[in-house]
């Protein structure tokens, strides 16, 4: 448009005066060619930047790094607790947690499936803990409260997200509970923004999690099998459960780490 | 250019005498329009090249702990992949297959880091020589007991690393007969065998990692050699009471 208004303005006052050649109509239309080119560029890049780090920005605060190893501090309402890793159980014990739903401690050998499973059904807390350990992320809800929409927009968060698994928990104090290992944060909506930040600080943080590197694929049945998990159990586990932090002594460890029967991690 | 603005009436170039006679605002429209087109330019092509982590921090060389560590660290972990992999494929035993696929998948996972950093930091992936160069002698746990070591320089210079020439086997990895062994072995010995071996394998890895814990230079390296060292404590643990719940009995360290 500016040239447009200028070629008017150049050939009125010029053309009649000077015959020679006029204005360098071509090297100003190049020029212009070249600026609208490489602004284009540069907008569309810087454009693309800007709408790349917007949402990246978000969350930056909570991704793990050498220097801010455990970015949930800055998340209001988790709590935390320390645990000693690697403390077994069988398929046949119970463990005698004291949060719930657990977010450490004792656990069964095997582990629950934790590679984006969405469980229909509530799970045994001895196995899930164990998926805690090898850095997954629960998500664990109130079934009497949350369905629907609100259940969606759970079940995105976790679905085929390595890593990641989602469960019912029958009884639960608040609609929504999310665990990893020594975290928990309880939430009343699904859209809160915690959530999100939760997982972006811990899933998979290897400066939070016990196990750098450990596996969230099961072996099926006779171990633990995705399609058939054992159920959560609601009854109190009794004075036989094992302690949340274990029973470490050697005599202990011998009672408690029998060779178990065969095919039992139902 | 310069002789045609001194005489305007030289034209015979007809391109620089236009250029002379445009009124200014045409000529300060294109020197703008240039100046504006290269800063544009060179902003397009500035994004292009800062895009990927500008600032990076020095690249540890290839005498330097990191790499050293991570080289013999992902050596000592191949073998327990490989005894894990035989073990979860041919135990009867649910708890010793868990536990196989777990030594088996976590530490092929921390092989993949290791090796990623290698490549990273455009050292090769494994140490040519002997093991262990990358820490001083004396930090090597029980190296008086191992029979396999080659020699040392002459007991000099034990305190600094890179002064002997390493040891051509890893404290803790089993030998080449032992492995068929376990290869051999069936049932309730297969699985004691298993676990006596693993767990020494564990001891022996702790040396390396506890140096590395304390003097690599990238602290990504030195969380995880923190990491392996906790979770292999209490992995070996887990171990000796199912040892012991087995009535076997730890081997010696080697």
């Amino acid at each position: 448009m500016a040239s447009g208004k200028s070629s008017k303005a150049g050939r009125g006052k010029r053309a009649p005066a000077v015959r020679v050649k006029s204005t360098p109509w071509g090297t100003i239309a190049a020029v212009v060619v070249v600026v609208v080119f490489a602004a284009a560029v540069f907008g569309y890049a810087f454009y693309q930047n800007r709408q790349q780090s917007k949402q990246a920005d978000a969350l930056a605060p909570f991704t793990p790094t050498a220097a801010n190893q455990d970015p949930s501090k800055a998340i209001p309402g988790v709590i935390t607790a320390s645990f000693q890793a690697g403390q077994h159980v069988t398929p046949a014990q119970r463990v005698a947690y004291t949060h719930f739903p657990p977010f450490g401690g004792a656990h069964d050998y095997n582990w629950a499936a934790c590679n984006g499973v969405v469980y229909p059904t509530a799970v045994r807390s001895e196995n899930m803990v164990h998926s805690l350990e090898h850095g997954a992320v629960w998500i664990a809800y109130d079934p009497a409260r949350v369905n629907g929409e609100a259940l969606n927009a759970l079940r995105t968060r976790a679905d085929g997200k390595p890593y990641t698994l989602m469960s019912p928990y029958p009884g639960l104090d608040q609609p929504v509970s999310l665990q990893s290992w020594g975290h928990q944060l309880k939430v009343s909506d699904t859209a809160d923004p915690r959530i999100d930040q939760f997982i972006q600080a811990l899933r998979r943080n290897q400066y939070t999690y016990p196990e750098v590197g450990a596996s969230c694929d099961a072996l099926g049945p006779g171990q633990f099998d995705p399609a058939n998990p054992p159920a959560f159990e609601a009854s109190p586990p009794g004075p036989g459960a094992v302690p949340e932090l274990g029973a470490n002594g050697p005599a202990a460890a011998g009672e408690q780490l029998r060779p178990p029967a065969q095919g039992g991690s139902g | 250019m310069t002789g045609a603005t001194v005489d305007p009436a030289a034209v015979t170039e007809p391109d620089s005498a236009g250029w002379a006679r445009s009124p200014g605002w045409a000529r300060y429209l294109v020197v703008a329009g240039g100046a504006v087109a290269l800063l544009l330019l060179g902003a397009a092509a500035g994004m292009l090249i800062g895009l990927p982590g500008s600032g990076g921090r020095a690249v540890p060389a290839a005498d330097s702990v990191d790499v050293g560590f991570a080289q013999d660290m992902s050596v000592h972990h191949e073998q327990a992949v490989r005894m894990a992999i035989w073990e979860r494929d041919h135990t009867a035993d649910p708890q010793l297959r868990q536990l196989a696929f777990d030594i088996e998948s976590g530490q092929s996972r921390q092989i993949g880091y290791m090796q990623g950093w290698l490549g990273l930091w455009g050292a090769s992936s494994q140490a040519t020589g002997g093991y262990m160069r990358w820490m001083p002698a004396t930090n090597m746990p029980g190296t008086a007991d191992m029979p396999a070591m080659t020699g040392m320089s002459d007991g000099h210079d034990m305190d600094s690393a890179a002064t002997h020439p390493g040891m051509s086997r890893m404290p803790g990895m089993a030998s080449e007969s032992e492995l068929r062994e376990l290869t051999s072995s069936t049932g309730p010995a297969l699985d004691v065998l298993f676990l006596r071996l693993m767990l020494r394998h564990h001891e022996g890895g702790r040396g390396m990692l506890s140096y590395a814990e304390t003097h690599a230079q990238e602290p990504e390296v030195r969380n995880m050699a923190r990491q392996m060292l906790s979770a292999q404590t209490s992995e070996a643990d887990y171990m000796r009471q199912l040892l012991a719940a087995r009535g076997a009995t730890p081997l010696p360290p080697g």
